[in-house]
């Protein structure tokens, strides 16, 4: 039933990261180039209107999504890997590591997403690095959370045990059989911190603290689209569906992904 | 110290917070080089507890009280994590129960192998040792499309690729099918006796294990209550509890016999017994079982942890 959900949903990844790397071509056009009237409505040489200052939406909104896109996902790549390290170390070891590394998550996980992406960008200063940073802090808590989870059952099983016995070292138990048997969990928890990411950039970019004008990024968009929303609609309309259906998009593939990696019922029957 | 393994008062306690269980409660065994030994018990009395502490994988919630096991004349809880590495991948080998989960299903069954022997040995001639047909291609499956008795000969091939001097086997055919189990015990211990491996067999089943093994420990209460050759134990037992053990064992019984089970409850021990464990159970129990620990009493060939255990035999 849900398996044309989650082939749509893939489609429209794969759209929105065709749409992406067309940008960086600037395929239709540069983004930066005053083109025609203020505002003006959609129209030829502009198939998606302009805006404030004449720029063409349509390479306006490529761009956003370029950038929006690969700063969630390079945030999304540090936050699986720094999840997978802490998660797989507190799952395996336990006693005071797992409390350290769980405790300190904990404190992390307590604060509202935007309150801890603004802390940070007041940190950093407003930007690119900002954005990335509150990112990672703000999916860490979750992914950690489930792969520690992850690898405490992988850790009890015999295979582990049988490495233990082979005189296994640490990095060999932990890389070798550790990693591979949560792979899984990381993939499926990767997709839903990307719609995290492509939100918390979104609303930091919104609100001034994420990535600057003249950039496009979608919550930069959005951000100059709500200025002028009676005058202009199509400033707004264009980024604010995109925002939605990649964010839609992503959770359904994750959806679709769980199914798979995490079958609710072992299909093994031994 | 001649003796390749060595248990000496060994007692194990888990401790959950709220509650404490003390799952070995001063076991001793000794198994010299290339002996079998069968360990025989029922669930709670501390076999596995004991093999596992042979390795020193106890969990963290468990916590030795007293004792010490020698291992190669090694004592095992006083290595330091380089050292017991060594001693593990050098001396030991463990085959598990549920032979499918002893395999990692991320990785095909020849890499696997290759991990364990590193850099030398070919893991296709340790295929071949086990008996395992075209071993090539069960070289490139993944452990969910092994069998049962395919994987259990495959973890097998694991356990003794670094020909341990011993095999402890913790109830390896119970997760296989009937006609598989025979077979599969057959490669163990052909394997075992072609390195010179010494076996350690956790079973709760007393024939089986006879059959196999030369010596049999049985253990009740966290102790190891009577030890001897198997025949012997199986045919004169010197322990009242081994005796109502052979007598609920279906194998014993000829036609027309009814099995008599063994009255009452395995016990929890939530500290060291005050007597006998087996007491509350036992039909020749009498007061000082309840309130002195049975020292060891030599009963012909066998040694049996039972106050009684002299007067019952020349009884009999």
């Amino acid at each position: 039933m849900k398996d044309w959900l989650t082939r749509a949903g893939m489609v429209c990844l794969g759209l929105i990261v065709l749409v992406a790397l067309a940008s960086v071509v600037n395929l239709a056009g540069d983004p930066d180039e005053i083109v025609g009237p203020r505002l003006a409505p959609p129209g030829p040489g502009y198939w998606l209107g302009t805006d404030n200052l004449g720029r063409s939406m349509l390479p306006r909104i490529m761009e956003g999504i370029a950038t929006t896109l690969l700063l969630s996902s390079v945030a999304v790549l540090v936050t699986a890997a720094l999840s997978a390290v802490l998660g797989i170390v507190a799952g395996y070891r336990g006693g005071v590591v797992n409390e350290l590394i769980m405790r300190l998550v904990e404190v992390l996980y307590s604060f509202p997403a935007i309150v801890l992406a603004i802390l940070v960008a007041a940190v950093f200063g407003p930007g690119q690095l900002a954005a990335l940073a509150s990112i990672v802090l703000v999916t860490i808590p979750l992914m950690t959370r489930l792969v520690r989870a992850a690898a405490v059952g992988v850790a009890q099983r015999d295979y582990v045990t049988a490495a233990i016995i082979s005189g296994a070292r640490l990095p060999r138990i932990l890389g070798r059989h550790l990693l591979p048997n949560v792979a899984g969990t990381i993939a499926v928890q990767v997709t839903y911190a990307l719609s995290v990411g492509i939100a918390v950039e979104g609303g930091l970019s919104f609100l001034g603290f994420g990535v600057q004008p003249p950039q496009a990024s979608l919550g930069v968009l959005i951000q100059q689209g709500t200025t002028y929303m009676t005058a202009a609609p199509w400033m707004i309309t264009g980024p604010g569906v995109v925002f939605v259906v990649a964010v839609l998009a992503i959770n359904v593939v994750g959806d679709g992904l769980r199914d798979r990696f995490e079958p609710r019922q072992a299909r093994s029957l031994v | 110290m001649t003796a390749l393994l060595e248990v000496r008062d060994l007692a194990v306690e888990y401790d959950s917070g709220e509650r404490r269980v003390r799952a070995l409660d001063g076991a001793d065994l000794t198994v010299a080089a290339g002996e079998t030994i069968g360990i025989v018990g029922e669930s709670g009395s501390g076999k596995s507890t004991l093999g596992s502490a042979v390795g020193r994988l106890l969990p963290s919630t468990a916590n030795r009280v007293t004792g010490d096991v020698w291992l190669a004349g090694e004592r095992v809880f006083d290595l330091p994590p380089a050292g017991i590495r060594r001693l593990r991948r050098e001396r030991l080998g463990f085959v598990f129960q549920d032979p499918i989960a002893s395999l990692d299903p991320t990785m095909r069954v020849g890499k696997q192998l290759k991990l364990v022997l590193g850099s030398k040995g070919d893991p296709l001639s340790h295929l071949d040792r086990v008996r395992l047909a075209n071993p090539g291609r069960v070289a490139r499956m993944y452990p969910h499309q092994l069998s049962g008795g395919m994987a259990q000969r495959v973890a097998l091939a694991i356990a003794m690729a670094c020909q341990p001097r011993l095999l402890i086997a913790d109830e390896p055919t119970a997760a296989l099918d009937a006609q598989v189990r025979e077979e599969v015990l057959e490669v163990v211990f052909s394997v075992a006796a072609e390195a010179g491996t010494s076996i350690v067999w956790l079973s709760h089943d007393l024939t089986a294990v006879a059959r196999r093994c030369s010596r049999v420990a049985v253990m009740y209460g966290g102790r190891v209550v009577e030890d001897g050759p198997a025949a012997d134990v199986l045919g004169q037992p010197a322990h009242p509890y081994t005796a109502a053990l052979a007598r609920s064992a279906p194998a014993m019984a000829s036609l027309g016999d009814r099995l008599s089970p063994v009255p009452g409850r395995p016990p929890v021990l939530a500290e060291a017994s005050h007597g006998c464990a087996f007491e509350p159970r036992c039909p020749y129990a009498e007061e000082r079982c309840a309130k002195e620990r049975p020292e060891l009493h030599v009963v012909r060939t066998q040694e049996a942890l039972c106050h009684r255990a002299t007067e019952l035999v020349t009884a009999s």
